[in-house]
């Protein structure tokens, strides 16, 4: 049984995987629209996402989406953890990664070439080791790993990027998530990295 | 470590978790994380995720790779 809290952990990582993983089409426009806050912290920055979405139309948000990640020879923000770590994609946090998602079973589709440090690969592998996969100290552990050296810079740079409209609310609920994560963490005892 | 029952440090964690929002508020983006069923859903995700709905990433890459 999963603690209503950690099924809403799962719930913003799907979510940001999701937006993250490609622009959202227009029935994701209209599920985003609908989200509603209720005064606390989370909610707030999902009533953000709603207002931001309320502005925003699908092909706005592909051009968006395309100048922040894909861009003409480069977007604003390379959203591989390889990057973040090491300057450059491929390097050794890679394959610390493609070895702890082998031994959690979550290797990637075959045919697929693309890194699996992509920021949504990540947040997806974090929402399926919560919702079963792996205990918390096992969650404690990826996190720690994978995403807290610098997914909350990720974040934070995608609430600042200069093409950033919808997507800096998404930025602002990926930075608040990170900073929940760590300091939810902090009550569960370390395990060896 | 296990999410044991009587151990007071998973209880503060959750209490944390709730005051910021992740029960409730979280709730509402479940339409948003994937269809209904979310076992069944889960594969189907990781695939739209790592698949080739990001395959302009994937040229980018190797762009990036080559320097």
């Amino acid at each position: 049984m999963i603690a209503p809290e950690d099924q809403g952990r799962a719930y913003l990582y799907r979510l940001l995987a999701r937006l993250l993983a490609a622009a959202p089409d227009a029935a994701t426009l209209g599920l985003l629209r609908g989200l509603g806050g209720d005064g606390s912290p989370v909610g707030g920055d999902l009533q953000g996402l709603a207002g931001a979405a309320a502005t925003a139309g699908p092909g706005a948000l592909e051009r968006e989406y395309h100048d922040l990640f894909i861009g003409v020879g480069r977007g604003e923000l390379v959203p591989f953890g390889s990057w973040y770590l090491a300057g450059f994609l491929h390097e050794k946090p890679l394959a610390h990664l493609r070895r702890d998602l082998g031994t959690l079973g979550l290797g990637r589709t075959a045919g697929t070439k693309e890194p699996e440090d992509h920021v949504a690969s990540l947040c997806e592998a974090m929402a399926l080791l919560i919702e079963g996969k792996g205990d918390l100290g096992a969650q404690k552990a990826f996190f720690e790993r994978h995403l807290e050296g610098w997914a909350p810079a990720f974040f934070a740079d995608l609430e600042r990027a200069r093409a950033a409209r919808f997507y800096a609310a998404v930025g602002r609920l990926g930075a608040r998530l990170m900073t929940l994560e760590r300091d939810g963490f902090a009550f569960v005892e370390g395990v060896a990295a | 470590m296990r999410d044991g029952k009587d151990d007071a440090a998973p209880r503060a964690r959750r209490r944390f978790l709730k005051l910021a929002g992740l029960g409730t508020a979280a709730s509402g983006a479940a339409l948003l994380a994937g269809s209904g069923a979310a076992k069944a859903a889960a594969p189907a995700a990781t695939e739209a995720a790592k698949g080739y709905r990001v395959t302009d990433h994937v040229r980018r890459v190797y762009d990036l790779a080559r320097f």
